[in-house]
């Protein structure tokens, strides 16, 4: 990375946008602000950010409804900033592409987290595919179906392994229960959550060193699962 | 029609077949004597005999008898020898008058039966209609609360009752709707026997008249009791009668229940409306105030932006600080504890007090007031000013920057006007009845303005607590006037310097 990534602020509150935006600028990044949906629009497809934080309570086009046209144009990260208990419109938000959200009102470092996060994963996509991951002490091999901690191997069922690799291949990442029941069951099990909650207890029986007290497979309330790369307390 | 008028018409009818059968039997004779010089007594007998059976069948049983009589004295006097005197000679005369006395008995007995069959199931037929004509009023009744009322009203009118009413247990005591000419008493204490009987009525005395007490079943259970007094109505269309009137009785309770569950569906989701604004309302400044600390502690920041980032929290306090405030005077509305205190007060200082209230929000517009200064105002200066700066915040929500707000305060000899015109798109239409609803906003606004939707119900509230009111209108010339009318006591300024 050459330069300083650019982050497109989306929020039609003056007082949001003259809190985070400097923030984003000390942390070196180059920030865009947008008070509107159009504006947005406008400033995703001629300044092209590396990264765009959108609050889907925008004035004059719905912030789900900015995410999808975003997202029908590029593969550009999108944090949704939005209300605690508007789950609804998160969930929608992130089956229509977004990557991650914040609830409002947001710890600054909890978003800069989740943007270092959502870029750095834009520059190693770009680095090609790898064969091999790590997550804190697991090692997931995708050639062999293996996965290891510690240099012991832990046995996962076919299901299992699919579930991991996919939150793996979206490290810290939060994947709706749609969207996981598409990928691992098929299009006709999303609405069957029973499956994934079967599946993930599984899963953390056997990687969680406390299972009710999970440390890699994070439960979204309400929303979906991620895969935590470093300790929730470390965030 | 009522029941002396058809027994007037029934004696009427009967007079008229006696002078009938009399007019026959005079007829007959006459013929016979005259022009057709019939001498064998068994045709006239026979003749006689027919009339009395025609009469018999007709009419009632005196008109049959007088025929009898009248026939058979015809008989005697002109056919049976010796003709023209009353004796009767032969005994078989004897025979002849008492089987015409025969015929018109067993004729009229069996006539009289089925004439009482036809009546009874005329007026069966007639309680039907009026029994079918109550229960279609009863589902047509959609008032819950106040349906028992009109119920006792309907069956006093369907069945043309002088006393009708519908007793309902009630905790500690009875709940009665009456209804009828006629004013009766009804003893509590025989109420609660007569709905124990499990079957059958009870008579009971009420100043005098007989009242029925009827128990309204629904299933086996009694809801209440139906009493009823005037017209004598059958056993089993009293018990038909209970029967419609308890389905309406719990129809009532039902659409009761239902609006109940409706008022607080709709108080839900006024709270659900509230939660909702309110929590939108406080989270962008929670987040920003948020935001700028932790930036305020960062060491990046340059004096300038430790300015700019510590204004920023200033603003979003006393913008949360409004908020409350809001809450505040809204709580303070529904619990109706606003209380008034009457001072005088030049108008202008209500303008002053209300502009300083309104503070940042009208950084960016100019504000002109045109205030007549010379009279005085005896209002509630603090409740008058804030209703004003709320609504002056709402004008300045919708006028675009750079744009005036405009405050005109009027004093006339029994009310102080004022008056907040705006250079917004104006109200729509639609909207203008709502506008001082709650959480009421604009139904096509473009704009979103980040208003709590609370503005201009307070106002009206605020207001409402010392007589005022406040309307909206649009225009000719585009934006929207409020006007805010308190009715106050004024006088001009001189008088007051004499007081103090």
């Amino acid at each position: 990375m050459t330069r300083a990534a650019r982050i497109l602020l989306v929020d039609d509150e003056v007082s949001i946008q003259r809190a985070v935006g400097p923030l984003l600028q000390s942390r070196g990044y180059e920030v865009e602000i947008a008070g509107t949906g159009r504006d947005a629009l406008r400033i995703a497809t001629e300044r092209r950010p590396e990264l765009i934080v959108l609050d889907l309570g925008l004035p004059d086009i719905e912030g789900t409804e900015v995410c999808r046209l975003i997202r029908s144009e590029s593969t550009v990260p999108i944090i949704v900033l939005s209300a605690r208990g508007a789950e609804a419109d998160k969930v929608s938000a992130l089956d229509l592409g977004a990557d991650d959200y914040v609830t409002k009102p947001f710890n600054p470092e909890e978003l800069l987290a989740r943007i270092r996060v959502a870029l750095r994963r834009v520059f190693s996509a770009e680095d090609g595919e790898v064969g091999r991951v790590q997550c804190g002490d697991l090692e997931i091999d995708y050639d062999r179906h293996r996965v290891m901690r510690a240099d012991e191997e832990i046995r996962l069922t076919p299901k299992e392994f699919d579930l991991l690799s996919l939150l793996a291949r979206n490290p810290d990442r939060v994947l709706t229960h749609r969207a996981i029941l598409k990928a691992v069951w098929g299009p006709n099990a999303v609405d069957q959550p029973e499956h994934l909650w079967v599946l993930v207890g599984q899963l953390r029986k056997k990687l969680e060193l406390d299972p009710s007290n999970p440390r890699y497979l994070i439960s979204e309330p309400w929303v979906g699962y991620r895969l935590a790369t470093t300790p929730p307390g470390t965030r | 029609m009522d029941t002396p008028s058809r027994s007037r018409r029934a004696a009427t009818s009967d007079v008229l077949h006696a002078l009938g059968s009399l007019a026959a039997v005079a007829a007959v004779t006459v013929a016979y004597t005259r022009w057709l010089h019939v001498g064998n007594t068994t045709t006239v007998a026979l003749s006689f005999l027919l009339i009395v059976l025609v009469a018999a069948a007709t009419s009632h049983l005196w008109v049959a008898a007088l025929a009898s009589i009248v026939a058979m004295i015809s008989l005697n006097f002109f056919f049976l020898p010796p003709v023209g005197t009353l004796t009767i000679v032969d005994p078989q005369n004897w025979v002849a008058l008492l089987s015409f006395i025969a015929v018109s008995l067993v004729a009229s007995n069996l006539s009289s039966t089925a004439r009482a069959r036809r009546d009874e199931a005329l007026s069966r037929r007639d309680e039907v209609a009026r029994l079918f004509d109550l229960s279609r009023d009863i589902l047509l009744l959609t008032d819950s609360d106040e349906a028992f009322a009109p119920l006792a009203n309907l069956v006093a009118r369907r069945f043309a009752l002088d006393y009708v009413g519908i007793c309902l247990p009630q905790a500690g005591g009875w709940r009665v709707a009456e209804a009828g000419s006629l004013m009766l008493t009804l003893d509590r204490d025989q109420l609660a026997p007569a709905m124990a009987v499990a079957d059958g009525h009870q008579t009971v005395d009420a100043g005098g008249h007989a009242v029925e007490l009827v128990p309204l079943r629904f299933g086996t259970r009694a809801v209440g009791l139906l009493a009823v007094a005037g017209r004598a109505v059958e056993a089993g269309t009293l018990d038909a009668l209970g029967g419609i009137a308890a389905i309406a009785v719990e129809r009532a309770q039902f659409l009761e229940e239902r609006k109940a569950a409706e008022l607080s569906r709709r108080s839900e989701e006024l709270k659900s409306a509230l939660l909702a604004s309110i929590a939108h309302d406080l989270r962008t400044p929670l987040t920003a105030i948020r935001v700028a600390a932790t930036n305020l502690q960062a060491s990046w920041p340059n004096d300038e932006e430790r300015r700019e980032q510590s204004a920023l929290v200033v603003a979003e306090v006393e913008r949360l600080n409004r908020l409350f405030q809001n809450i505040l005077e809204m709580a303070r509305i529904d619990a109706g504890s606003i209380g008034t205190d009457l001072r005088w007060v030049y108008p202008s200082e209500i303008v002053e007090a209300a502009r300083e209230q309104v503070g940042r929000a009208l950084d960016r517009h100019t504000f002109a007031a045109d205030v007549e200064s010379d009279r005085l105002v005896r209002v509630d200066p603090r409740l008058t000013a804030s209703a004003l700066a709320h609504v002056i915040e709402n004008a300045a929500h919708y006028t675009p920057p750079g744009r005036p707000v405009e405050v005109d305060a009027v004093v006339a000899a029994d009310r102080l006007t004022l008056s907040v015109r705006d250079r917004g798109p104006g109200v729509p239409a639609q909207d203008l009845p709502h506008i001082f609803e709650r959480f009421y906003r604009g139904s096509a606004a473009t704009v979103r303005v980040s208003g709590t939707g609370m503005g201009l119900s307070i106002a009206r509230g605020l207001l409402a607590a010392e007589h005022g009111s406040i309307s909206a209108e649009n225009c000719p010339d585009g934006g929207a006037r409020f006007t805010i009318v308190v009715p106050a006591e004024t006088r001009a300024a001189a008088a007051v310097e004499q007081d103090t």
